[in-house]
């Protein structure tokens, strides 16, 4: 009975807590909010998506985000842009993208990576601004990919103030850590 | 550090104040009336008609690839390392007195109760998978069409940045015939003997692709001969869009089968592609998309779950089932062996499936094994439990009869594929750990939780029958031979 009750209060703390967490980033100020992962299960475990529809975002701006975990060089991390271009889960929305110049190097939640933009051309035939994004810890890999309408260095701003708010950086650290 | 070990008892009995024993059900060669949580320095090996018959420690270096060769009246096996750990990054080799990178042992195995050790060849500084020299393959001069006839040769990668030739006629006193460059994640490589052709697993800097592979012309080892670079549509230089699933290694059947089977991914998206060898070698050699495409046959998608480690041909199978069939009594067959790369089964199971690819542009998955996980209580023994790899020889003492996979924590299996629509398994072996077994983590809660348990990490065979496991986590090398109703399915005598 005592370790029931004891179990019982466990789940309940850490229900409450991620509960806490997720509605943090759903209901932030700067109008992001989560949706459901839209994507169809692939190799790696679902993430979180989000999407922000407001102007402080310059028009509608979607960001996938999840962790892959043993799926990095753990000494080079992110090397360069090609990996990007490999890991950065740019292909669930469509095989074609198209860089639209050299990435850079980046650090979100405390792990450095790269950055790259590209133009991504959609089945339907309709053409997207997408940045991509991995970053690593040891042997793990952290991927984000932004999909928008506008240019992008707008895409790729409105994606890193929400990637680098407190909620989302608790977030990554912990599913890079096994929290 | 030799040994012989005689087990009275198939399955052995481990009793430990750090072991958690429970009552356990199931048949066959998996069946075990315990089942150990966690391994103990001590306690003796976890086995069924299989035994130990020599091991050698291969100075507490993490293997990988051992070959072994028959080499005049000797029998040599030449084992890769991966590189070191962070807490040794560079072990001493007792030889010589230094510490130096992992790279390759050298180890006399003539007397497989007595191995001895003949020669460490220092790899690329570097640690785990980043340094070291993983992969091994070795050639008769006289075998080679233009090789020396009075050398041998071993084929090995320098870390992640080369490929070298070494002439090991003098296993004891090897020396560096050539070596082939400026590459990015060099890894499981194939070298038909009787041609020279070298299907050399590579990253050159300017694909896409960590992963690709280079074909060599190695029949004179001193003066190699590049033929073309190859991948897939997608991974080529200048490319743009989806980047395809890197290569982990390819099989070659030679000149006589005409094929290849690569496999691809590792843990994640697998697939094996069918190449036509003959329009590979000889035709259009730019890396364009067309160009890439034109020697596949087919390809065979894998779950995303699974990746292809190991591509194992066994072509005009006579299937017993199918004897009285009007066609169809033959099946070419492709062992396919995933590798789990997370500890502590933080991925899906990686395990080993069989492919009939008779009909070659509609292949199909046949049958699967897995080592039960319930039978050893693997997910909690630390480190990874999946598969691995396969042996790769092709000598007829187990060819298309047995099939030996390295399945990290299970140890070794022994497979009866001689239906491969129906394998199994037969018998096992788990080695002890040792003081020099490192350990495994998983992150809990940011933090480093370790374990040791035994990593059999690649298996091969000899001509004799014996069967050569060793281990990733530093516990060394295991000779080990088959016992009871196993050797009958070999047709060893008893």
């Amino acid at each position: 009975m005592r370790r029931w009750l004891l179990t019982a209060s466990v789940v309940a703390i850490c229900t409450a807590s991620a509960l806490a967490g997720y509605q943090h980033v759903r209901s932030n100020g700067d109008g992001w909010r989560e949706i459901a992962w839209p994507f169809p299960r692939d190799a790696w475990p679902a993430g979180r998506a989000f999407r922000c529809a407001t102007e402080a975002c310059g028009g509608e701006v979607e960001v996938y985000v999840r962790p892959k975990i043993g799926f990095c060089n753990c000494d080079s991390g992110v090397a360069d842009d090609d990996e990007v271009d490999r890991v950065a889960d740019l292909d669930l929305m469509s095989e074609r993208f198209v860089p639209l110049a050299p990435g850079g190097v980046i650090e979100v939640a405390d792990m450095a990576g790269r950055l790259r933009s590209y133009d991504l051309r959609m089945q339907d035939g309709s053409r997207h601004t997408a940045v991509g994004i991995a970053v690593s810890k040891h042997c793990d890999l952290l991927v984000a990919v932004a999909k928008g309408r506008g240019e992008a260095g707008g895409v790729q701003r409105a994606a890193l103030e929400f990637l680098k708010s407190i909620a989302m950086k608790k977030w990554m650290t912990a599913a890079i850590d096994g929290g | 550090m030799t040994g012989r070990l005689k087990l009275a008892k198939s399955v052995s009995v481990v009793l430990s104040t750090f072991s958690v024993i429970l009552i356990a059900a199931g048949s066959g060669a998996h069946a075990q009336s315990e089942i150990i949580k966690s391994q103990v320095i001590g306690a003796p090996p976890e086995a069924s008609n299989m035994k130990l018959v020599g091991s050698n420690d291969l100075q507490a270096r993490s293997a990988y690839q051992p070959t072994i060769h028959h080499q005049g009246d000797r029998w040599i096996a030449y084992i890769g390392h991966h590189g070191g750990t962070d807490d040794i990054p560079d072990p001493v080799n007792p030889m010589t007195g230094k510490a130096e990178p992992n790279g390759t042992s050298i180890v006399d195995v003539t007397d497989p109760a007595h191995p001895k050790y003949l020669r460490h060849i220092p790899g690329q500084e570097g640690k785990y998978e980043s340094g070291g020299a993983q992969m091994v393959r070795v050639c008769d001069g006289k075998q080679l069409p233009k090789g020396d006839k009075n050398a041998v040769y071993m084929l090995r990668t320098f870390g992640s940045e080369a490929h070298e030739i070494w002439n090991v006629a003098d296993p004891a006193n090897p020396s560096l015939i050539t070596r082939i460059d400026g590459l990015k994640d060099t890894h499981k490589n194939w070298w038909e003997c009787e041609t020279g052709i070298a299907f050399l697993v590579s990253g050159a800097p300017d694909w896409r692709t960590r992963r690709m592979t280079q074909i060599y012309d190695l029949s004179d080892p001193a003066h190699p001969v590049k033929i073309r670079d190859f991948g897939l549509p997608g991974q080529e230089p200048g490319a743009t869009g989806a980047v395809p699933t890197e290569v982990h290694g390819p099989i070659s059947a030679g000149p006589q089968g005409n094929r290849v089977y690569f496999g691809y991914g590792t843990d994640k998206g697998g697939f094996v592609q069918i190449i036509d060898r003959e329009k590979l070698l000889t035709g259009p050699k730019e890396p364009t998309p067309d160009n890439l495409r034109f020697p596949e046959i087919s390809r065979m998608p894998m779950s995303a779950f699974n990746g292809a480690h190991t591509t194992f041909p066994m072509l005009k199978m006579p299937i017993a089932e199918f004897a009285k069939d009007k066609d169809g009594k033959e099946r070419d067959i492709v062992m396919i062996v995933d590798e789990e790369i997370l500890n502590e089964c933080a991925e899906p199971r990686q395990m080993v499936w069989f492919a009939d690819v008779t009909v070659e542009n509609r292949p199909m998955v046949i049958s699967s094994y897995t080592v039960p996980e319930a039978s050893g209580a693997f997910c909690d023994r630390g480190g990874r439990f999946g598969s691995h790899s396969s042996n790769e020889s092709m000598a007829p003492v187990y060819y298309k009869k047995m099939a030996f996979i390295a399945f990290f924590n299970a140890g070794v299996r022994a497979l009866d594929i001689r239906d491969p629509y129906h394998p199994v398994e037969v018998g096992y072996f788990i080695p002890s750990i040792t003081a020099a077994t490192d350990k495994r983590c998983v992150k809990i809660d940011g933090k480093d939780r370790c374990k040791v348990a035994i990593q059999t990490n690649n298996v091969e065979t000899d001509e004799r029958g014996y069967i050569y496991a060793v281990d990733r986590a530093n516990t060394g090398l295991h000779i080990l031979e088959l016992t009871g109703p196993a050797r009958a399915v070999a047709g060893l005598p008893q």
